[in-house]
């Protein structure tokens, strides 16, 4: 598994001279990087495979003949898709408590009073009552709630799939709440990675048509003043942080 | 008197002439007559037609329209129903009397007539009367003489689901199916040196060994009664839409062979369409004893649940329909009252406490659920509308 220090390199981005001010800032490391690009191919996946089940009828008829063979890839990538997710969040929490990174992940994404007034703030900030958005730490309040749903979200999936994989040992009452949930939890997942995710990445001004961080793990120094001012405050003024979260 | 004589000639002209015509008339009909009389003058042997229908049902326009404004076509195509199920009975077997023409004493058809063919395990005249008889008894049975069911014309005949189907190839069992008829039709002509007849009886083997319908026409065929909410509501039943809310469904749509249809369920192996009993009778697969076998293993070519315990097979599938609806105090607008009263009635005496309660918490999840994804999508929405117009804004400050 790479390190913080092999970033630039498999990112392929050259150093630049440090008193240009173009710093690079670690936002994600090589083992978060593939992480996320391993979760994001299987939820993909899983949408479109387990929406199959509920488009309607029209649709099934145009596969005529081929419908028996697109069911059986669909059944067979849908619980691929969803063990290897599953592995993904295992090993996820593998990594919070066994991996130093994984550890500060933990620690810098854990909710604390700050993320109710810089929300707070935020809200002002957008109304224009405040001239500054609040400063936010490596995490803010926007990631927390996206990190918090995705947590309870791939549970709940995980462990309702599981009962629908091994449903004849399961009284039908739990089969039929394990199906409600799947579904209503995957329509409320498939409409929060749309509405937010992809608005963070894809849609907000600065950052259309596609934030790369997901591929390089890094941001600019600009950005990082702009968007993390606390985090990059606390970067420089201690040289340990700056050994971890600096790529030149 | 020239005139006279003028007015004479042209009308015994104008008889001979008509009396001419009718000759002629007369002629070609008769020989018309009789070389239809010849019978297969025009036709082929396709049938032994040795009653003669054929002399008028050979035509594709012979039919007429009856009281209803209804078109009906008396056409028979004598290729077709040679090679059909019933190609070697002769018409009057079936459609008993027809001794007048036209026929003013028509009788319908009664599948239960015996139509003089010998059964060869019992060497008796044939008949449906015994699949007629489980039909009575079952649930689509007319009922008894001392409890008729109401509404009888909403019960399905033997027609509404059976056909004089064509034989067809058998498909889809051991590879090709011309290759597999090829080889065995060839040893059995080996000793039955009737050619028409060992091809007719290894049809009649083979038809049966195959479904006669895919999963889907069996689902559209039952859910053609089963899916009319009101048809159903009059005989205190609930429709079974929430069928197609199900996992079997969804294999069925998608053409999966061997995907559980109605019958795979009701009629599993060892059981008969035709002796469909409610699932609290003790002979019915539905019957909670019976649950486990029916699905795990019917003994048959196909295993669905092979692990099946008593709690997962004791379960409804197209649970949580109108009588759980009805139960739970929710209100089915669509229906008039006694139509309500009809479903209510049954539905305090088959429907369960449990399948009640659960339909009750499902709901709330799902009402749960759907408050949840409002909540957030607003939530979501709003916040990164109002992210999006203030980052617009800052990037035109920061240009200015």
């Amino acid at each position: 598994m790479g390190t913080e220090e092999s970033v630039l390199s498999t990112a392929g981005i050259p150093s630049v001279d440090d008193d240009a001010g173009h710093r690079y800032f670690v936002r994600l490391n090589y083992s978060e990087r593939v992480q996320h690009t391993v979760f994001a191919v299987c939820f993909i996946v899983l949408v479109i495979t387990g929406f199959m089940l509920k488009i309607p009828d029209s649709i099934v008829k145009s596969f005529g003949t081929a419908g028996e063979i697109v069911f059986s890839y669909r059944s067979i990538l849908h619980r691929t898709a969803g063990t290897i997710m599953i592995l993904v969040g295992v090993y996820h929490f593998y990594y919070l408590i066994f991996k130093r990174a994984g550890r500060r992940w933990l620690f810098d994404m854990l909710p604390r009073l700050k993320d109710l007034m810089d929300m707070r703030d935020n809200f002002l900030y957008y109304i224009n009552l405040k001239e500054e958005p609040p400063e936010f730490d490596r995490f803010c309040y926007k990631h927390k709630i996206e990190y918090g749903a995705l947590i309870a979200g791939t549970t709940i999936v995980s462990a309702t799939g599981l009962i629908l994989w091994s449903q004849y040992r399961w009284s039908k009452f739990i089969v039929d709440i394990a199906t409600l949930v799947h579904g209503m939890e995957a329509i409320l997942a498939c409409l929060a990675i749309m509405i937010w995710h992809l608005y963070e990445i894809h849609f907000r001004p600065h950052k259309s048509p596609l934030d790369n961080t997901w591929l390089t793990g890094v941001i600019s120094e600009e950005e990082m003043k702009e968007e993390y001012a606390l985090q990059y405050k606390k970067i420089m003024n201690d040289p340990e942080l700056q050994k971890i979260y600096i790529k030149k | 008197m020239l005139d006279v004589i003028g007015a004479k000639y042209k009308q015994r002209r104008t008889a001979l002439k008509a009396g001419r015509l009718n000759a002629f008339t007369s002629c070609f009909f008769s020989v018309l007559f009789l070389l239809l009389s010849c019978g297969m003058a025009f036709g082929t042997n396709a049938v032994s037609d040795t009653e003669n229908c054929l002399l008028c049902h050979r035509y594709p326009s012979i039919g007429r329209y009856d009281e209803s404004g209804t078109k009906r076509v008396f056409y028979v195509n004598d290729k077709k129903f040679a090679a059909s199920i019933h190609g070697k009975l002769k018409c009057k077997n079936c459609h008993v009397s027809l001794d007048q023409i036209p026929h003013t004493d028509v009788k319908k058809v009664d599948c239960a007539t015996k139509c003089h063919i010998k059964e060869p395990s019992t060497n008796q005249e044939f008949s449906h009367i015994n699949m007629i008889q489980k039909f009575e008894a079952s649930v689509h049975g007319s009922g008894t003489a001392q409890k008729p069911k109401p509404f009888p014309e909403d019960l399905p005949t033997c027609k509404y689901c059976h056909a004089n189907r064509m034989y067809s190839p058998l498909e889809g069992m051991w590879g090709n199916s011309t290759a597999l008829s090829n080889e065995t039709l060839t040893r059995c002509i080996g000793c039955h040196t009737k050619e028409s007849w060992a091809e007719n009886f290894y049809a009649h083997f083979t038809h049966r060994m195959r479904r006669r319908r895919t999963q889907a026409e069996v689902v559209k065929l039952c859910t053609s009664c089963h899916e009319d909410g009101h048809k159903m509501a009059r005989h205190g039943l609930e429709s079974i839409e929430t069928y197609k809310d199900t996992f079997h469904w969804n294999l069925v749509r998608y053409g999966v062979k061997n995907a559980p249809d109605c019958i795979s369920c009701h009629v599993p192996v060892g059981y008969s369409t035709h002796d469909l009993r409610p699932r609290t009778d003790p002979v019915s697969p539905l019957y909670i004893f019976n649950r486990i076998k029916t699905c795990s293993n019917q003994g048959g070519l196909q295993v669905c649940h092979p692990g099946a315990t008593a709690e997962f097979a004791t379960g409804r599938v197209h649970a949580y329909g109108t009588k759980a609806q009805m139960m739970s105090g929710n209100k089915i607008s669509n229906f008039d009252n006694k139509e309500m009263a009809s479903v209510l009635k049954r539905a305090e005496a088959d429907t369960s406490e449990a399948e009640v309660f659960h339909y009750k918490v499902l709901q709330l999840i799902k009402l749960f659920y759907k408050i949840l994804i409002g909540g957030t999508v607003l939530f979501m929405g709003f916040h990164q509308w109002l992210d999006f117009l203030r980052t617009k804004r800052r990037q035109k400050q920061s240009k200015e």
